[in-house]
């Protein structure tokens, strides 16, 4: 199923997701400063469900050993939960086959994988790389590089005043030497849901190959990887419900077989000579090194857990949230919200700035009632240069938050304005 | 109130200092200049001072940049502290500072008005914001060669 546009998915007010699932997530009894834990900075990181902790620890109790390297029956045992996992994880995605399934350390490396092994082999000086104005830090230092190396230009898609991407600016940027767009499913800052099916067929139509950071989309709404045609994804798994420490790059078979190697080390050989080496095949050749084996079980088991809920459930509990915070956010006064101001046209997640009131200030406030925002620059320094914003603040909620949370949140925001108007005016 | 037990960290002073800082703009001529910056959430500060001419003392010192209020009360509070300080009294100041930010002792009838910033000690993570300007004012002070176009950030980042 494509992900965009993704009003037509039914509402079901009877299901309150919330109070199913908050139960299966042991940090949310936590009090902050004296009050119940407001987690609202999902963007960031997601919580983890005890499914996923209980299968890490499984792992650990009894079946720890190195994967592909005994014929011991621990060996294989752990061998068959790493693997295990990338099926499931293939499915998630509908990869074609788990070979496709590369993991990585985040989604960072899983971007830094493509750069240096697609990137630095297979552009040249005057080729042209298509990121947006919206793109993370990390899908866009590592093309820097690139262009650096190879003499490769950087182009960037522009936004609408709205918070949107540019299509008519994009379809200018796109000629027969663009060989790469390398763009955001859903900016971490403007929360806005880019028509990344609709632009990678543009790209393709020039020969150019497609990058989606889907590090905001995958843990919110389905992500079909077919449909979307995208030659390359990526994600991390600690923002699905999953541990720190996995990510996974999803590629296109026959372009990650034509792909030299990024890491050198074990696992990633076929034979080794004193002077050379062959290679093994996908997707082992770019996991050099013992891999994050406890974690990719623990990714299974995050997908299983959001799998056995259903994305579609996910989503459409998200936009209930996010069109309550959006509109009671808009009645303070002295808010400024970026990104579409249609829930209906935006994911999970909520940037704004408060009239004289830094961000950090405020986060300080919340912080007191329990409340966790983020504040900064959410690893989107150019893109805050480019709305004239010096930082901003952000809510981002997940399947877990409630209803009651946003109002709780607008409560107190609307108290930490009035407390700053008050000692400011 | 609920927020109340923030008014320790935002006394009215630092409120004040946020709206309407003393010490903002630059000095003419400027004999050192220096850019501090947090990193993770894009705070800057540009310092800028003038000395005298045996280059022993701080004639006067401004501050232009963008930040929260912890940390541009901080450098507000900072540059009337440090103003006709000699170079080694200004680094003591600078070493107090932040000793008093990890939980250390106030300062003295004197500098009373930095103990404003004492609050800031119980929510670590502000303790680099009100140390942004300090930190910035050591590099500005210690640099072997005296800066005048403050060209390089120095990175708060590690520092506590």
């Amino acid at each position: 199923m494509a992900v965009s546009p993704l009003s037509s998915f039914k509402l079901d007010h009877s299901f309150d997701l919330a109070a199913q699932v908050r139960s299966d997530f042991p940090i949310l009894q936590r009090q902050i400063n004296g009050h119940p834990l407001i987690y609202f900075d999902n963007a960031a990181t997601s919580q983890k469900p005890l499914a996923v902790l209980q299968a890490m620890d499984h792992y650990y109790r009894h079946c720890n050993a190195n994967v592909h390297r005994g014929v011991h029956t621990l060996s294989n045992e752990a061998t068959d939960a790493y693997e295990g996992a990338r099926e499931k994880i293939a499915r998630f995605v509908n990869a074609p086959s788990p070979q496709e399934i590369i993991y990585t350390r985040n989604a960072s490396e899983a971007i830094n994988l493509v750069a240096y092994s697609w990137g630095l082999s297979h552009l040249e000086r005057g080729d042209e790389i298509v990121l947006s104005v919206m793109e993370h830090h990390s899908n866009l230092i590592p093309w820097q590089w690139v262009a650096q190396r190879t003499g490769a230009h950087l182009k960037f898609i522009q936004i609408t005043p709205e918070g949107e991407l540019d299509l008519e600016h994009y379809r200018s940027l796109l000629n027969d030497r663009t060989r790469l767009v390398a763009v955001t499913q859903v900016s971490n800052m403007l929360g806005s849901i880019n028509p990344v099916q609709e632009m990678t067929e543009l790209a393709h139509r020039y020969g150019a190959k497609v990058l989606l950071d889907a590090c905001q989309s995958v843990p919110h709404m389905p992500v079909d990887v077919q449909a979307l045609n995208c030659d390359w994804l990526a994600f991390s798994g600690h923002k699905m419900c999953g541990p720190t420490g996995i990510g996974v790059l999803y590629g296109r078979r026959e372009l990650l077989r034509a792909m030299p190697p990024f890491l050198g080390g074990g696992e990633m050989i076929a034979d080794v000579y004193w002077d050379h080496a062959t290679y093994a095949d996908i997707p082992h050749k770019f996991e050099a090194g013992t891999p994050a084996i406890a974690q990719a079980v623990g990714l299974g088991a995050a997908v299983d857990y959001l799998s056995q809920i259903g994305l579609e459930q996910v989503h459409a509990h998200e936009q209930r949230l996010i069109a309550r915070l959006l509109d009671g956010i808009q009645r303070i006064a002295g808010i400024t919200v970026y990104g579409p101001k249609d829930p209906a046209r935006r994911a999970g997640l909520v940037s704004f700035s408060v009239e004289a009131v830094h961000p950090h200030d405020l986060s300080t406030l919340l912080d007191e009632q329990g409340i966790a925002i983020r504040a900064g620059h959410h690893c989107t320094q150019p893109l805050h240069r480019y709305l004239r914003v010096q930082s901003t603040a952000r809510a981002s909620v997940y399947l877990y938050n409630t209803l009651a949370e946003v109002d709780c949140f607008l409560d107190v925001l609307a108290e930490a304005v009035e407390f700053f108007s008050a000692a400011l005016s | 109130m609920p927020l109340d037990n923030l008014r320790g960290l935002y006394q009215q002073v630092i409120l004040e200092r946020y709206k309407k800082p003393h010490n903002f703009g630059r000095v003419d001529p400027v004999h050192r200049h220096q850019r501090g910056h947090n990193p993770s959430c894009g705070d800057t500060i540009d310092l800028t001072l003038q000395l005298d001419p045996s280059q022993e003392r701080i004639v006067d010192i401004k501050f232009e940049g963008a930040g929260c209020a912890i940390a541009l009360a901080s450098a507000d509070l900072m540059a009337d502290a440090v103003r006709g300080r000699t170079i080694p009294e200004a680094l003591q100041l600078v070493e107090r500072f932040q000793a008093m930010m990890r939980g250390g002792e106030e300062f003295p009838r004197e500098q009373r008005a930095l103990n404003a910033m004492k609050g800031v000690a119980q929510f670590p993570v502000r303790i680099k914001c009100a140390n942004l300007a300090w930190h910035a004012l050591k590099y500005a002070l210690e640099s072997p060669e005296p800066q005048a176009d403050g060209s390089a950030f120095v990175s708060n980042e590690n520092t506590d």
